[in-house]
């Protein structure tokens, strides 16, 4: 008899079903609904930092306040959204669906990782009280981290304890792909979305031990007095810039590839047509993974480096962003002479390629060492990053939730609201970082709460744009909510997929599959 | 989750003690304005002789502690002090002069000697500088007594020493007037410092950011690098071995 994962409780009550559940689905849903809690407040604190910089001068908050707030808002997204998002979330959920296993290879880890998380999360909200938040900014650059008042230690250990939840779940998703892929599913047939998760479980695995032992390094500084980055002591406070970046920079391969991946997923399903070289995207995620490893200091062009150093990490840059522009190719390649049906994640797909061509275009003027002396640590390097960070996983986080709602919730959405919170969210999203760009180049530096007068026009028109993106974010949530509880039940597959995950009955059941399949066609093989 | 709730209280009780007082720094300068300099402090000049400083102060005087055998920051320091000196519109030897002393107390008049040749014959105003800037070295109580005194404190590593970059400006007195941090100096800044020492005024330090010296320290810095590359092995170490193990290990057939 069928019985949904949502409804398989396993006799346990409560808040229990959720928290001691190890089924792949439900823990999936767990990081979701507590990446949903960090995502409002991440939101908020953005736009208190809109509302205070929508006129020059004290608006909202004097510069301590607004030192903590970028900090915050910063640590929030990037350590407690971004980097465990797409991999947490649909990783988890379709990851074991996708290559046709009943679920991850450690599920008990699988769980313990989001208590990590938690815990990780706790000691993030430690650090709002007591001294007072933390006001490094969230790369905790030494010296000023270990000199500050503030509580930078529990916020940096919690990046630390985010980092084990983060290895463990890469750990636990390599193992599962070398392992448990169903009879017939060879390397080459997996669906692209794994193979990002692939290449992202060994960065996870390989990255994240880095950040962990430079936050002790910190730890050890702020507490023992150490002096790793003092150079009173001998130390170096460039070498902590470099420790941070090795990690950091891969961070934000581990955000970006499973959002192409996502893309690669949705692509092929609303043009009707198979992808268009299959086997170039799957090279490109490796040679991402690989290359994103080596272009670490290019955020470090202006901290005193040696010109060979500064032109090497320059070249490596450009040439990390080949694969990149490989994947873009081919997911245009892919609709070219498609039947193309510009349904709700089809939307959210190609305005991830428009978002992201500008975020990663703008990579390259600040790839360029000439220019990067102009543009370091102004409102440019902000717009660039929210463009790729922002615009590029949180389009794919959207364009994947409304993509895989049905199969998540059984449930369908209302497409009319879908479509307009899609465009009010796209306008505010480019009015609020557009014209960040103009503002960088025109010198307006980041970080700062107050600016010149002259500042005064775009910076309007970016609070606006936060104010018009927060309505569409919550059209979008709101109709998701409303749809995960009471929304029409939805047809099997309702897009036409050609993956198992939409084989299976949805909700899918606890154990995904009543026997194991065998693959025998290649995947995104429409008929 | 006890046990972790305990370790937060106790890191949470070291976040009180953060930065560093003056009075316990270990390297850097405690600036000491309006102070004096012990006049009766003995140095070796040039000639092998032994002379009280006191009697070297009759004008605006530049001090300038560096060693002889600086591998680091003290030849920027002194080639940044020859090209103000070598800029400015001030006669030096006549309206001020500078002092160069070596707190390496191991240095001898010979090496002292060299080092003032090496400088003057860079400068463009070689003769002026012949007359004004002279190379000392010391014992090690009246080195002490000086940089004491003057809030310079260094440390040695080794063979070598981690210390800051500055200039002491004391007025005819002995009384410190001014504070140069860094290796670049502006000749309107040299300027400004001698005329206000000359009236026996002080100011204050117009760039706060000391630039010190790299050591390197044998001890000190492997011991920073192999934290950093015995991690890095290990983790490429592990994450190898499990790469190979997946690829080289049959799975085992599940029931």
């Amino acid at each position: 008899m069928y019985k949904s994962y949502l409804e398989e409780d396993m006799g346990r009550k409560g808040i229990f079903k959720w928290i001691l559940s190890t089924d792949h689905k439900r823990i999936a849903l767990l990081y979701l609904y507590s990446m949903m809690f960090w995502f409002t407040i991440g939101v908020v604190l953005g736009l208190l930092m809109k509302l205070e910089l929508i006129a020059p001068g004290k608006t909202l908050m004097g510069p301590q306040a607004y030192n903590a707030t970028f900090t915050v808002h910063g640590v929030i997204m990037i350590f407690l959204i971004v980097i465990p998002g797409l991999p947490a979330v649909f990783g988890n959920f379709l990851l074991p669906i996708q290559i046709g296993a009943r679920d991850v290879a450690f599920p008990r880890l699988n769980l313990f990782s989001w208590y990590i998380y938690v815990l990780g999360s706790i000691l993030v909200i430690i650090s709002l009280f007591g001294n007072g938040p933390p006001d490094t900014g969230w790369t905790f650059y030494a010296p000023y981290s270990f000199k500050t008042g503030t509580n930078m230690l529990p916020a940096a250990l919690g990046a630390f304890v985010l980092g084990f939840s983060s290895i463990l779940t890469g750990l636990n998703f390599i193992v599962t792909i070398h392992r448990m892929r169903a009879p017939g599913m060879t390397w080459m047939k997996m669906p692209l979305f794994t193979w990002t998760l692939y290449g992202t479980g060994w960065i996870q695995l390989l990255a994240t031990p880095i950040v962990g032992i430079t936050l002790l390094m910190v730890a050890g500084e702020r507490i023992f007095g150490i002096g790793f980055f003092d150079p009173a002591k001998g130390g170096d406070p460039l070498l902590y810039q470099h420790l941070f970046w090795i990690y950091s920079h891969p961070a934000v391969y581990i955000m970006i590839l499973p959002a192409m991946g996502v893309i690669s997923e949705i692509i092929p399903t609303f043009v009707r047509k198979t992808i268009f070289g299959y086997k170039a995207i799957v090279i490109s995620t490796l040679a991402i993974a690989f290359v994103g490893y080596f272009v670490w200091a290019h955020h470090m062009f202006t901290a005193g480096m040696s010109g060979t150093a500064l032109f090497t990490f320059s070249i490596l840059t450009f040439i990390v962003a080949i694969p990149s522009a490989i994947k873009v190719f081919n997911w245009i390649s892919t609709m070219h002479q498609g039947s193309i049906s510009t349904e709700i994640p089809f939307l959210w797909a190609t305005s991830f390629i428009f978002i992201f061509m500008i975020g990663g275009l703008t990579g390259l003027v600040l790839g360029s060492l000439a220019t990067d002396v102009h543009l370091h640590d102004t409102a440019f390097v902000v717009a660039h990053f929210h463009f790729i960070v922002f615009g590029g996983v949180g389009f794919a986080f959207f364009g994947a939730m409304h993509y895989w709602f049905p199969l998540i919730y059984g449930r369908m959405y209302d497409s009319s609201w879908a479509r307009t919170g899609w465009i009010v969210f796209f306008i505010g999203f480019v009015s609020l970082y557009g014209p960040m760009f103009y503002l960088g180049i025109k010198g307006m530096p980041r970080r700062y709460f107050d600016y010149l007068e002259e500042f005064h026009g775009p910076n309007i028109i970016s609070s606006f744009g936060a104010l018009v993106m927060i309505t569409g974010l919550v059209i979008i949530v709101t109709n998701l909510i409303k749809s995960a509880r009471n929304g029409p039940i939805a047809a099997h597959n309702p897009w036409g997929g050609t993956n198992l995950e939409w084989r299976i009955q949805a909700p899918p059941i606890l154990e995904n599959f009543d026997e194991i399949p065998v693959i025998d066609k290649a995947t995104y093989k429409f008929d | 989750m006890n046990r972790n709730s305990l370790t937060i209280v106790f890191l949470a009780a070291f976040m009180g003690l953060h930065g560093q007082s003056d009075s316990d720094l270990e390297v850097g300068v405690v600036e000491k304005l309006d102070q004096y300099i012990p006049m009766d402090a003995m140095l070796v000049d040039e000639h092998g002789d032994t002379v009280i400083i006191g009697d070297l102060i009759d004008k605006p005087t530049i001090l300038n502690f560096v060693y002889y055998r600086c591998p680091g920051i003290c030849s920027p320091l002194m080639d940044g002090l020859s090209d103000v000196m070598d800029a400015s519109d001030l006669v030096l030897g006549k309206d001020y002069q500078a002092l160069t002393i070596s707190f390496d107390p191991r240095e001898t008049t010979i090496l002292a000697t060299r080092k003032k040749n090496n400088y003057l014959n860079l400068m463009e105003k070689k003769e002026e500088a012949g007359k004004g800037w002279f190379f000392f070295t010391s014992d090690s109580a009246n080195i002490r007594k000086l940089t004491d005194a003057t809030g310079f404190r260094y440390k040695p590593t080794g063979n070598d020493f981690i210390h800051a970059a500055t200039l002491i400006i004391v007025d005819p007195e002995g009384r410190i007037s001014r504070y140069m941090n860094g290796i670049y100096f502006l000749p309107f800044e040299l300027k400004m410092s001698i005329i206000d020492a000359a009236a026996g005024k002080s100011g204050p330090t117009f760039n706060r950011v000391l630039l010190y010296c790299y050591s390197f320290d044998p001890e000190g810095q492997k011991y920073v690098l192999n934290i950093t590359k015995v991690s890095a092995t290990l983790i490429i170490f592990l994450a190898v071995v499990l790469f190979l193990v997946l690829v080289f290990f049959r799975k085992r057939k599940t029931a």
